[in-house]
């Protein structure tokens, strides 16, 4: 009798579980919740590198010049731009009667006050090394002068050529002088810009709710507020999604489409990414400085698996250095699956019978399953691989070491470009003069010519030029496997279906100025 | 008993001097490098040296104690490496919600916790201390981020009655709060009991029932009066554990508290904060120990504060 009593609860429990939501979601007001997994760590937009600070603060501040969708510029505080002949000298046209949040003028002084605070080292902003040449005594010298010709017009004279000149310009938005009077290092607090959003309050660590600014120069936003939710568990931000707490989170985890299956009310989108995934291979480790041991390793990746194991088949297999999304991108001829090919390669190489390696990767599951993967690949041409993975802290620790002390062999890692340009999406990890304990070069590729190719590219600011140099840099890179090839991710998101305008940029920024809530 | 508090106050001091130097040594032996993160994955060695320097990571280390060590004195935390804002105004609103939250769970495990433990233990042997003793070694067993998942699951997305995060409204404490109470409600049933069993076999509650004294009144006055210095020492520890902040708890009803900004600054190397948190941590437990000897005094006469 007992036994059926426990049985009775057992039961009653598992339909509660198993029932389907007894509500329906709508819309009960026109506020907007978006919850994501990162913290902002900042609302000082000069001081953050972060996607999700960036996210938070474009609702509020606003760059010169943007990209659109096919990643071109575009004018945004700026209505127009010309480039001297020799690429030194960039004039902006700003628009006219566009006011900050605390109803003070936005200039062609604003952008100079906003300079001098990035281009002032004592006051340790993040975004500030991006404006300086670091040389290796550590001596620092600013690569712009930025002048205010008249109240509408603002030049930016380089002092060498600077390809990424414009990418990097599209990461600083412009802060009310006023306010950075008042509040200087504290305006974190205070966000003041000129964006279609004011700043209600943020909790740090917790949440950003803004309104919109009824006195935007734009399209002045249809809904009543948005709020950006820090929710750093997947499985709370799908229960958000499904009880209308959250209308849009990100990221969506291909685990928890299992829990929204079926359900009408939800949409998972999809975007390609600027984010490429990778194994460096270190030339430095004598099997893998002959290149045919390199190539011979990429025939043995099977892609495809590769990318069904991983993202459910929702990624794209990596044709070039670069990802499609980045400028001047080109691709080349994957290195498709072909065992036989492989062996080959190894028995030309003189390693017919394979070698060990370690593969390092960052502790966390889906890192350290990849790794695993890779591991299963290069055992099929005898490559015995050992999996060793690490926090991100120990793993820094050991990477950035003089050249003598590198002990790392492949690395599973990814990288992505923030400014979409195509030099920081290679120059930090195959420029020569980047090896470790510079930068990230932990393939220790050294080429003389894809070297010459970048800095070239770096000094132009001929869209010609560019597109050639960029084109022949990436053949280089492609035919020298520095790298085992793997995917571009694909950026995935979801929402309720009567949000509209939020979407994902490829880098992970989520643009929410056009959000509306059907009724 | 005043004297005994104050020189245990004062006997505090040269703990936290002790406990800050551990926190700055192992601190500092955790590998990984604050500037780099800052200065961003593009950064070169050189732009990340400038970084070191500003941040004063570059000194040495005993003088980075001192600087420590002089603001302490000073009540100067410093400031977040993370985004510059003072350690203070980093830490302050955080502990809000930990301590409403450690408040909420511990009323309520403490009450359960004590009266599944009396049932228990008055009951031995039968139905009622078994159903007991399943409640409390599922609420120790269940792992607080299953837990608070398949709570969310079953009374925010199927049932519809509770937010799933944040502290909002009142229904938004019930769901974080069971889930951070469910271990110390077992603990405490448990201690509750075992102690209850030991007391129930000595001669003055043999001697309580023979002069006609109600059961009632011999369980609770006696049995459980006497059974409590233990159930309160644990008890304490445990509000200390919850001080903390439940870092799953936290993480899964998505809380601004405590826990989750350890967690936060320890994976970005923000020393300040750290610091900070692990000798405020080292504070409250200090705090609430004393509190409990202070507690003896009262539950036991027999304890005297020499």
């Amino acid at each position: 009798m007992k036994m059926c009593k426990v049985l009775a609860v057992v039961l009653a429990l598992t339909m509660c579980f198993g029932m389907v939501s007894a509500y329906a979601v709508t819309p009960t007001d026109n506020d907007v919740v978006i919850a994501i997994e990162g913290n902002m760590s900042s609302m000082d937009p000069h001081n953050i590198t972060d996607t999700s600070a960036i996210s938070a603060t474009r609702g509020m501040y606003e760059p010169l010049v943007g990209f659109d969708e096919d990643r071109n510029f575009i004018g945004i505080l700026a209505e127009t731009w010309d480039i001297s002949d020799d690429g030194l000298t960039y004039t902006f046209h700003l628009r006219d009667g566009i006011k900050f949040h605390d109803g003070t003028d936005f200039n062609a002084d604003a952008v100079v006050a906003n300079f001098d605070r990035i281009l002032d080292e004592s006051n340790g902003l993040r975004r500030t090394p991006n404006w300086y040449v670091t040389a290796a005594d550590g001596s620092s010298t600013p690569r712009v002068t930025v002048t205010a010709e008249d109240e509408s017009t603002v030049t930016f004279v380089l002092n060498e050529g600077w390809s990424t000149f414009l990418n990097k310009l599209a990461l600083i938005t412009y802060i009310s002088p006023a306010a950075l009077e008042e509040y200087g290092n504290d305006i974190m607090y205070h966000p003041c810009g000129t964006g279609p959003f004011v700043c209600e309050e943020w909790s740090e660590g917790n949440f950003l709710k803004m309104i919109p600014n009824t006195d935007y120069w734009g399209d002045i936003p249809s809904v009543d507020s948005i709020t950006i939710q820090e929710v750093p568990e997947a499985g709370t931000r799908t229960a958000m999604l499904q009880t209308g707490e959250a209308d849009f989170i990100y990221p969506m985890t291909s685990d928890q489409e299992g829990a929204v299956a079926g359900d009408e009310d939800i949409v998972i989108d999809s975007v390609p990414s600027n984010i490429m995934r990778y194994v460096t291979l270190n030339a430095d480790v004598e099997a893998l400085s002959d290149v045919k041991v390199r190539q011979a390793m990429n025939y043995a990746i099977d892609k495809n698996a590769y990318i069904a194991l991983m993202y459910n088949g929702d990624a794209t297999i990596a044709d070039s250095v670069f990802p499609p999304t980045i400028s001047y991108y080109a691709p080349q001829t994957v290195y498709e699956y072909d065992l036989d090919k492989a062996k080959e390669l190894m028995e030309e190489a003189g390693y017919a019978d394979g070698f060990d390696l370690t593969i390092w990767c960052d502790n966390a599951t889906q890192e350290i399953k990849g790794a695993t993967f890779i591991q299963q690949q290069l055992a099929q041409i005898g490559i015995n691989v050992e999996v060793v993975p690490y926090d991100v802290g120990s793993m820094d620790a050991d990477i950035y070491v003089e050249r003598d002390e590198a002990t790392i062999q492949m690395w599973y890692v990814n990288w992505s470009a923030s400014d979409f340009s195509a030099d920081s999406t290679v120059r930090a990890l195959l420029h020569s003069s980047m090896e470790p304990p510079v930068s990230a070069n932990t393939a220790y590729y050294e080429n003389n010519e894809f070297d010459k190719l970048l800095d070239d590219a770096l000094a132009s600011a001929d869209p010609e030029v560019l597109a050639d140099l960029y084109a022949q840099a990436q053949a280089v890179a492609w035919a020298d496997c520095p790298w085992l090839f793997l995917a571009v991710d694909n950026v995935r998101s979801a929402h309720q279906t009567y949000l509209t305008g939020v979407h994902m940029d490829p880098d992970g920024r989520i643009v929410y100025e056009d959000a509306a809530i059907a009724e | 008993m005043l004297r005994y508090a104050v020189k245990r106050i004062l006997s505090a001091i040269p703990l936290l001097l002790v406990i800050s130097l551990l926190i700055f040594m192992f601190i500092h032996l955790i590998p990984g490098d604050p500037a780099r993160i800052i200065a961003g994955k593009e950064a070169t060695s050189y732009e990340i040296e400038n970084v070191r320097e500003q941040l004063g990571l570059n000194e040495p280390l005993l003088k980075q104690y001192g600087i420590y060590m002089a603001g302490l004195l000073t009540l100067d935390l410093g400031n977040s490496i993370r985004n510059g804002a003072t350690v203070f105004d980093t830490i302050a609103p955080r502990f809000v919600p930990t301590i409403q939250l450690t408040l909420l769970a511990m009323l309520w495990a403490t009450l359960l916790g004590t009266l599944l433990g009396i049932m228990a233990a008055v009951r031995r042997g039968k139905t009622l201390d078994y159903v007991s003793m399943i409640i409390a070694i599922s609420g120790i067993s269940a792992p607080s981020f299953w837990l608070g998942l398949m709570l969310i699951q079953l009374f925010c997305v199927k049932l519809g009655w509770l937010p799933v995060s944040g502290l909002t409204t009142w229904k938004s404490y019930i769901l974080p709060s069971f889930t951070m109470g469910c271990g110390v409600m077992a603990i405490i049933a448990r201690f509750t009991r075992s102690s209850m069993l030991e007391n129930l076999k000595e001669d003055y509650i043999r001697t309580a029932r023979a002069k006609g004294l109600g059961e009632f009144f011999v369980i609770l006055r006696h049995a459980y009066k006497n059974s409590l210095i233990q159930v309160v020492t644990v008890t304490g520890l445990q509000i200390g554990g919850l001080l903390t902040g439940s870092v799953m708890a936290e993480t899964v009803f998505s809380i601004n508290g405590l826990g989750r900004l350890l967690v936060d600054s320890i994976g970005f190397r923000d020393y300040k904060v750290v610091q900070a948190l692990l000798l405020f941590f080292s504070l409250e437990y200090i705090v609430i120990n004393l509190i409990v000897d202070l507690l003896y005094g009262v539950l036991d006469p027999k304890v005297r504060y020499d």
